[in-house]
């Protein structure tokens, strides 16, 4: 049995963790290559138009794992840690991918309600029929479920909060031009993986209204850098339900902080250049902003 | 105290005469018009989806005309629409002044009736759950003459606006159980029960998210201009069953549900479920063709849609989706519709045209 993991979506916070999981199983896992230009086409073929960028990626994935494996694993994540939803294209994904890949493989899609570790282990149960070696592996995979990045400040540069989900910033197909455009023009980045769980799961302030778990991270990390960064820089793919309205929210709190806010709307039609200008005015207006507060001062 | 909240198609007159019936003054916003959703584009952001931008362009206009409290559904969950009320809240703080704004959660009913409604509108919990009795009473009426005046459509299209009008009347003034069954009665009679729709018409089922599909301003009056070219429209969705399932006690939900299980096997919030669920019972039943409507980047309504054209290969019948938002022109959305009828129409022709030659060669 080969089991399938695109690298799409979900990959970027638990492929480590579902890899490590499978291969303790004694499961073979092939995880399909860095999202291209050619797999982005496949699945723009595949999905109506106005769905967003990440799903149209996934559905290439989906594609190109179809004639290598015999199924392929696409966890449906309903609900996290008690009344947290993700968003209603994440868990329509896996119906979408019933309906394209269907008739040539299998999908493992178990349903995770609340509770991530338990879904887990019965996927393991079911696959291996052995509740002694499910739980062994589940132990030895799980160090790798903590996704937690450590990155130094360098004092001296202006500091940018980029916000985005995982699966936007560290898919490189769409996070590596805005990265390096920012470390261009001489900026230091931190992202929302850096910081605590603890700290992106709080339920303080205007965080406990906001029910989409990702959002939720989104918001908390932006509230808590809102003070010790010089500017902020919002990530939303087109079509993006939730974005549309969080990223409204945090540019009124932005405004009202009177923090450098800038939302950068990306889809398959994106260029390059087009990000890196509105990227270099944005730094000019942040670096004028420090030189003319270091004037008053 | 007088309240205004977002209008809701024909609705509008059951909750208004709720809202009456807890002691308040209703302050109704102007009927919606291009004004109405000028007004509401301009404060909303840029990417969200049409019903933010109708209903917070209502509540502006009902601020305009008068009224101190508005209301607005909320309760956050998957999708988008639970979460408006926090945008429109400071949008509306900045647009109005000194006015109140409750959001009232869907999915908690407990509170609703002993919490929140008493201590907005200073009355008995009694008095809250009559009046829901009441408010579901005049919304099941409001789908029973919905189900008449479509059928009366393709019947005689120039009666049907006459009888529309008057039976708008009538509804408007049933405001305690008794009315409401002198009414019921009185539509009964209004219309015609005894003529039959001629088995060659074209039926199609409107399915997609429910705002769109019962606000006649959101959809460009579909189904009256559907009715006008001679098409059954087949329509499930009401405020009725929509407060039903709130109560829990909706069972053409799990219906649905049921029937949406092959392409969609969990809810992926919203109503994507009843619009793929009530499109294969649809198609069971019969219908010609499916609409699908829905406000653009609905997200369940996307997913909805993948399923749809899926459904639409399995079991060749042909599908329209519309995507509306505040640049869809009526013109367009007719002459696809057209398109769609008379595809329809040369489908049906098609497949009934063997039985004519055969019985031509026989006399």
């Amino acid at each position: 049995m080969k089991i399938g993991i695109p690298r799409a979506l979900f990959y970027f916070r638990y492929g480590r963790f579902w890899q490590q999981f499978f291969n303790h199983l004694g499961i073979e896992t092939v995880v399909s290559p860095k999202t291209n230009k050619d797999l982005l086409d496949i699945g723009l073929k595949k999905v109506s138009s106005e769905i967003c960028l990440p799903i149209k990626i996934v559905c290439g994935h989906l594609e190109w794992l179809k004639d290598k494996v015999d199924t392929i694993f696409l966890p449906r994540i309903v609900e996290l840690n008690h009344g947290l939803y993700s968003c209603p294209k994440m868990i329509g994904i896996v119906d979408i991918a019933r309906m394209q890949v269907g008739n040539q493989c299998q999908i493992l899609s178990p349903k995770i309600k609340n509770n991530f570790i338990f879904a887990h282990f019965l996927l393991g149960l079911n696959l291996t029929k052995n509740p002694y070696k499910a739980r062994k592996a589940l132990n030895k995979a799980l160090p790798y479920l903590n996704n937690h990045k450590t990155n130094v400040f360098d004092n001296h540069k202006p500091k940018i909060l980029l916000l985005s989900h995982f699966y936007n910033l560290e898919d490189d197909f769409i996070g590596q031009d805005i990265k390096a455009a920012f470390i261009e023009n001489g900026f230091a980045i931190t992202t929302k993986e850096v910081l605590d769980q603890t700290i992106l799961n709080s339920a303080n302030g205007f965080a406990k209204n906001i029910q989409w778990i990702y959002e939720r991270e989104l918001y908390n990390a932006f509230h808590y850098n809102l003070t010790k960064v010089d500017g902020v820089c919002d990530i939303i793919s087109f079509g993006c339900g939730p974005d549309s309205l969080v990223g409204e929210i945090m540019n009124q709190h932005a405004n009202q902080n009177k923090v450098p806010f800038l939302q950068l709307i990306i889809d398959e039609h994106t260029s390059k250049t087009g990000l890196v200008t509105r990227i270099e005015a944005f730094s000019e207006i942040i670096k004028r902003k420090t030189y003319t507060t270091d004037l008053h001062k | 105290m007088k309240v205004a909240f977002p209008c809701f198609g024909y609705e509008t007159i059951s909750l208004k005469n709720f809202v009456e019936n807890l002691g308040a003054q209703v302050c109704l916003p102007p009927p919606l018009t291009e004004k109405t959703l000028s007004l509401g584009t301009k404060y909303s952001p840029e990417l969200i989806c049409l019903p933010f931008k109708i209903t917070l362009g209502n509540l502006i206009e009902g601020l305009r005309a008068g009224a101190d409290t508005l209301f607005m559904a909320a309760g956050a969950r998957k999708c988008r629409f639970g979460y408006y009320h926090y945008i429109q809240e400071t949008i509306l703080r900045q647009v109005g002044n000194g006015h109140k704004f409750y959001p009232i959660s869907q999915y908690t009913p407990f509170e609703f009736f002993f919490r929140k409604m008493p201590s907005i509108f200073s009355v008995s919990p009694v008095r809250v759950i009559t009046a829901t009795y009441l408010l579901l009473q005049h919304s099941a009426l409001i789908e029973r003459f919905r189900n008449y005046i479509r059928k009366a459509r393709i019947l005689d299209f120039n009666k049907s606006r006459a009888q529309e009008k008057h039976a708008l009347e009538l509804l408007e003034h049933a405001k305690k159980l008794s009315q409401i069954r002198k009414t019921k009665e009185a539509i009964d009679k209004l219309f015609d029960k005894t003529k039959i729709i001629p088995d060659n018409t074209i039926k199609i089922g409107l399915v997609g998210e429910i705002y769109i599909m019962l606000e006649p301003f959101a959809n460009h009056d579909i189904e009256k201009e559907l009715g006008k070219m001679g098409v059954w429209v087949w329509n499930q969705r009401s405020l009725y069953r929509h407060l039903k399932h709130l109560l829990h006690i909706d069972h053409l939900g799990i219906k649905y549900k049921f029937q949406a299980s092959p392409y969609l096997k969990d809810s992926p919030g919203g109503e994507a479920i009843n619009t793929v669920g009530e499109a294969r019972s649809f198609i069971k039943n019969g219908a010609d063709g499916i609409i699908h409507i829905y406000p653009f980047t609905c997200m369940p309504e996307n997913i909805a849609f993948e399923a749809l054209q899926k459904m639409s290969d399995d079991y060749s019948v042909p599908l329209l989706s519309l995507s509306i938002d505040e640049h869809t022109s009526q013109t367009g959305l007719l002459t696809r519709l057209e398109a769609f009828v008379d595809l329809l129409k040369r489908r049906k022709m098609i497949t009934q045209k063997p039985k004519i030659q055969n019985s031509k060669i026989k006399t």
